[in-house]
């Protein structure tokens, strides 16, 4: 492997991919991955991946959701099945304080154009019948839907490497020295040069961050997951707290929990998980459990992406965030902007790192 | 073996499959199930297990001894959902999305 390159990537997952993918497309040459393990080992392979939009706040970060999930059918078409299917998105409730929260969100989101309809019990059950009929009502899009994250991260590998990306896996980041003009990045698997770098690590972005002494506030999240067997399709929409997979597969679990990188399952989660989709969809009580599972999902101090250049480090550049599933074709698209043009399409001021304290020494 | 040949009964990966994730990097078995969902099914991984670490000994030269066991996931047989729910309706740390958005002055944030 040469050991000098224009950019190099620091994680292979479905940000770090989407990236280097969309670099590719306009700059063949030179691009690295490096990978602390594989792809899908971590956040990107244990997700529900919805792609989801309409009731994140505040409005803004809304309306950047709904540029990416807008790419989404371009981008199939660009790499290849990604089993993405915009379903459009229920998000059920069961009493009517959550229908004036629901008002309110429909009221504020009319003037950025995403458009969102509370519906009645009856609207809810004509959509979705099989939800329970206890429903009080539910919020719905058409702009949301979800995607086989497995197939996307892949799909975005094999694009990437078909126009030239390298990938290395299995090798770890141990060291970064700022030189003027470059950066040395030593790994498991030897030391490469570099004039761009690129931080991605989503979950381990604090470590990275530290490598180049600075502060990524980015801290971790799990969510416990329950799998069914397959069933014969009969949900129509991606619900918030369930979804059915291409191949029948019922996947549950709407939890947050401060674990660190725990990511031991726990029968109490578990057990709500369960009530939670039982309550939701009372048919899925004859349902076979497959496998519980969790993933740990990245979370920013605040909330939002991080993202853009590092002011006062040349050429260095982080993209952390949540809901990167769903980010992840707008994320690659303006990284790609601003590492060649020097400014991006759509506003990311208010995602830069400079919002946080960024000394740490 | 045969390349057509049938790893993974429940998810139907032949060995080509496998061969051909194992040629892009993949070393461990949760690289290859992530990849292809070989081990993914119904049994997880009981049938496959060992045809899997045979597979990347063959293709990696990894000794078998080194090659990490798949992750073993809760249930390890199948159970129906309404044996683990218990009915309770109120939630700690599963949560709604209208949980989650945020009012500000009786207005969204």
């Amino acid at each position: 492997m040469e050991t000098s390159y224009e950019t190099i990537i620091i994680g292979g997952g479905v940000v770090g991919s989407s990236i280097a993918y969309h670099l590719s497309e306009r700059k063949k040459e030179g691009i690295l991955v490096l990978d602390q393990k594989f792809p899908l080992s971590g956040t990107s392979g244990s997700t529900q991946a919805w792609v989801w939009v309409h009731n994140k706040t505040p409005s803004w970060y809304a309306e950047f959701n709904m540029y990416s999930a807008e790419l989404y059918p371009y981008l199939s078409k660009k790499i290849g099945d990604v089993e993405y299917k915009r379903t459009g998105g229920l998000s059920p409730f069961f009493n009517e304080a959550d229908r004036e929260k629901a008002l309110l969100l429909a009221e504020a989101y009319k003037k950025i154009g995403i458009k969102i309809k509370v519906l009645s019990r009856e609207e809810a059950l004509e959509k979705e019948p099989s939800l329970n009929p206890e429903v009080a009502g539910a919020t719905y899009s058409s702009i949301d839907g979800n995607v086989n994250p497995f197939r996307l991260v892949d799909m975005y590998m094999r694009a990437a490497k078909k126009n030239g990306v390298q990938y290395s896996t299995y090798n770890k980041v141990t060291e970064i020295q700022k030189l003027p003009g470059k950066f040395i990045v030593s790994s498991r698997k030897g030391t490469f040069v570099c004039n761009n770098l690129i931080l991605a690590g989503g979950t381990w972005s604090r470590e990275l961050g530290k490598l180049v002494d600075i502060s990524i506030p980015v801290n971790q999240l799990r969510g416990q997951i329950l799998v069914t067997e397959p069933l014969k399709p009969f949900l129509h929409y991606t619900i918030s707290g369930l979804r059915q997979a291409f191949n029948g597969e019922v996947l549950i679990g709407y939890s947050m929990e401060e674990e660190g990188f725990n990511r031991a399952t726990t029968l109490d989660v578990i057990q709500e998980t369960a009530n939670m989709a039982v309550h939701y969809v009372p048919q899925l009580k004859k349902a076979k459990v497959v496998r519980a599972f969790s993933g740990i999902r990245a979370m920013p101090e605040d909330g939002f992406p991080i993202l853009g250049n590092i002011p006062g480090i040349e050429n260095l550049y982080v993209a952390a965030t949540h809901s990167g599933v769903t980010l992840s074709p707008l994320i690659g698209t303006l990284m790609t902007e601003l590492i060649l043009d020097g400014e991006t399409s759509i506003p990311i001021d208010r995602y830069s790192i400079s919002r946080f304290d960024l000394a740490i020494r | 073996m045969d390349k057509t040949m049938i790893i993974c009964r429940c998810e139907e990966i032949s060995y080509e499959e496998i061969e051909e994730v194992i040629s892009n990097g993949a070393k461990r078995f949760d690289d290859i199930k992530r990849m292809t969902r070989c081990g993914m099914g119904p049994c997880q991984s009981k049938i496959c297990n060992s045809l899997v670490a045979t597979i990347i000994h063959e293709k990696t030269g990894i000794p078998i001894h080194e090659i990490p066991l798949p992750r073993m996931r809760m249930p390890i047989s199948p159970i129906k959902l309404e044996t683990l729910a218990t009915n309770s309706t109120s939630f700690s740390s599963v949560k709604s999305v209208l949980d989650e958005v945020e009012l500000e002055d009786g207005k969204v944030r």
